[in-house]
């Protein structure tokens, strides 16, 4: 039996895909429960409140009203983001009859959809090859994963609309003529240049300087303009009803977009930065590690200097400094190479990659025109365009040399399993590390008895009413705002902040005559009895007696008490 | 890299059942549930749509997940504000099936 072809790239893809989604579920395989950081809690809860309640909202419910509802800067007390990216969590957590595992794993096959677009766009332009090598090298790619895993769950997704946006402008720009042309592609442009919108608006904003390079690219090289009132009409008339859909979070771009702001000075001078590609760590300190800024730690480092020779190099040298990055690093090399061949080439499809690459460069460099606000995130779409062009810098080195054709492909195929192969050795063991052991401390994640509690409060207690968790230490206190989300209740008084707080002992006491007041009060004393300072708990113990001995105790499980506070 | 196509229900069978065992295995049965969810709801309704236009199976496959995923919930959650979001989910999947019958018939009705 004959397999076609592309039968067998179909399966190499799927497998690697398959391959990627396995790695990318590791924090979700064996513990079942909710992870991540503060925005991960706000992604997961707008899913998951819609999904339970079995209806969507126009207004904020209490619960998620008293973290955002200010966020909407045009309709306060409305959603912030525009409701399609949660709503396809409700629609697959409903489907599936369970609150953790699908809204985890949509938010898996979406942050990782980088590797389906630029698997797409590069086997389209440029072959299977690069395509499913570029798709692997991603996979590890510690940019993507380290986002993925702090729960910036959108914009992750929204980048890997991107190169499909970019590619549908190519293919009408390309195959435009007076007598032929191919509008469906502006027209499935603007459809995804809404939804990228819809998903994150600092991406929207992206792919549209993307456009803006590439259509200026395309230009001059090809020295037409294609343009047809019809298409462009039909294309614009498409993006703006669309756009018009959800009219409080559309306005709510619109005024944070032209908010008048005074726009912040940069701190560096221009050409520094105009010669940095990342912007300065020192910027960011508080916000991302340092290592989020390092082209080895991020990229990868395919290089025979031990850690303190690398660290040398870079310091030694204040130019290598400025591109923070070792020379020696088999992986800029072919980064150069790379750029180097699309620059000499020219070719359509060298200029799209080209554009792209350009366009990153202007977003990364928005801080000169005042512009900062999330300026490191923007950081985080640069391995979806470095690695292919490492993988066609890597491919065509041998394309330079003379030799005969059947040399020079046995020796492609050699870089591309030499890839593979450096790809599994160097980058596969940190992100494998990292996806695996991501949040499995006892104090990061719900216990059972917790998401227990939790479901009883979601259950048995009236929506609007304040709930006061006491016992967890101020440190994990996010683990309370998962409480809280897992709960869908009020999270006003959810922290730990008797015994933690640096008030003196009258607002103290103020502070839990306020605390306690009208409210349901849930003593937990699941991790502070793993702490190994016993006195934690037996303050709250004494607390407890003394002033909820009184109250009417709803809930007493597994070290974990329910009173409702009925003052007298 | 062309794709098979739609009607090669055999192949297409096999990766969906492949996939599916794949997620039942690592994330168990909401898992699996999950990942048909995706194909079932985002992707199938919009590829039904695009298959009547001239676009390479790849390209068909690809913008049906991309599109899916920002049309479908677009069309759940007006509706769902007054319903009950699980019938909304359903009546916006027979749209999108109504949909896509219709400019197939249309198509044909302007290729005869």
């Amino acid at each position: 039996m004959k397999i076609k072809r592309n039968y067998v790239q179909a399966g190499i893809f799927i497998i690697v895909y398959l391959f990627a989604l396995y790695m990318w579920t590791l924090p979700f395989q064996d513990n079942k429960t909710p992870y991540g950081e503060w925005d991960a809690i706000s992604h997961w809860e707008l899913g998951d409140f819609i999904a339970q309640r079995d209806s969507t909202f126009v207004y904020l419910p209490s619960f998620l009203d008293y973290s955002y509802g200010g966020d909407n800067n045009y309709k306060p007390h409305t959603l912030w983001y525009h409701p399609p990216f949660h709503t396809d969590f409700a629609i697959i957590s409903a489907f599936s009859g369970d609150r953790m595992v699908p809204i985890f794993l949509t938010n898996a096959i979406f942050a990782s959809a980088i590797l389906i677009s630029v698997f797409f766009v590069i086997n389209r332009l440029f072959g299977f090859l690069p395509a499913i090598l570029s798709s692997f090298m991603l996979t590890f790619s510690m940019r993507d994963i380290l986002p993925y895993l702090w729960g910036q769950w959108p914009e992750r997704f929204a980048y890997a609309f991107i190169p499909l946006i970019l590619y549908c402008f190519y293919m009408y720009y390309t195959t435009y003529s007076k007598e032929k042309s191919k509008p469906i592609y502006l027209y499935m442009m603007s459809f995804l240049l809404v939804i990228n919108a819809f998903i994150h608006p600092l991406v929207f904003f992206h792919s549209v300087i993307g456009i803006f390079v590439l259509g200026i690219a395309l230009a001059i090289k090809q020295r037409k303009i294609p343009f047809n009132l019809k298409h462009v009409g039909l294309s614009l008339l498409i993006f703006l009803v669309l756009f018009a859909i959800f009219p409080y979070q559309t306005g709510n771009v619109i005024v944070s977009f032209t908010k008048s702001s005074t726009p912040e000075e940069s701190k560096h001078s221009v050409i520094s930065r105009l010669l940095q590609w990342s912007p300065n760590p020192q910027d960011f300190v508080g916000s991302v590690p340092p290592s989020y800024f390092s082209f080895e730690r991020m990229i990868g480092y395919w290089g025979f200097l031990e850690d303190n020779k690398l660290q040398g190099i870079n310091a030694d040298s204040p130019l290598f400094k400025r591109l923070s990055v070792n020379i020696t690093n088999l992986l800029f090399i072919f980064l150069v190479i790379g750029i180097a061949v699309l620059l000499i080439r020219r070719e359509n499809r060298d200029i799209f990659i080209l554009a792209w690459l350009i366009s990153l460069y202007l977003v990364l460099h928005r801080d000169l025109i005042g512009k900062f606000t999330f300026l490191h995130r923007s950081l985080s779409a640069t391995a979806h365009i470095f690695f292919p062009i490492i993988v066609i810098g890597a491919l065509s080195i041998f394309s330079l040399i003379k030799m005969p054709k059947i040399y020079r492909s046995f020796l492609k195929y050699g870089v591309a399993i030499l890839i593979v192969a450096f790809t599994l050795i160097y980058n596969f063991p940190t992100a494998h590390s990292t996806l695996d052991n991501a949040y499995n401390s006892p104090f990061l994640r719900l216990n059972p008895a917790q998401i227990e509690v939790s479901e009883w409060l979601k259950d048995n207690i009236p929506e609007d009413i304040n709930v006061s968790v006491i016992g967890t230490p101020v440190d994990i206190s996010q683990k309370v705002w998962w409480m809280a989300s897992y709960s869908h209740r009020v999270s006003i008084f959810f922290e730990g902040f008797f015994i933690w707080s640096n008030d003196d002992e009258e607002t103290k006491a103020k502070t839990a005559r306020q605390h306690l007041l009208n409210d349901y009060v849930v003593f937990d004393y699941t991790d502070i009895a793993l702490l190994s300072d016993r006195s934690f708990v037996e303050r709250w113990l004494a607390f407890e007696q003394q002033n909820l001995g009184n109250h009417t105790l709803l809930y007493n499980k597994d070290n974990i008490r329910v009173y409702h506070y009925e003052p007298s | 890299m062309n794709l098979p196509k739609i009607e090669n229900l055999r192949f297409i069978g096999i990766i969906v059942v492949a996939m599916l065992v794949f997620f039942y295995f690592i994330l168990g049965f909401s898992g699996m549930m999950a990942a048909l969810g995706i194909i079932l709801l985002f992707i199938a309704p919009i590829y039904l749509i695009l298959d009547n236009f001239e676009l390479r199976q790849d390209e068909k496959i690809v913008f049906s997940f991309f599109l899916g995923v920002g049309i479908f919930p677009s069309l759940v959650y007006w509706p769902a504000t007054i319903i009950s979001f699980r019938i909304s989910i359903l009546i916006t999947f027979i749209v999108l099936l109504i949909v896509a019958y219709l400019v197939r018939k249309f198509h044909k009705k302007n290729n005869n």
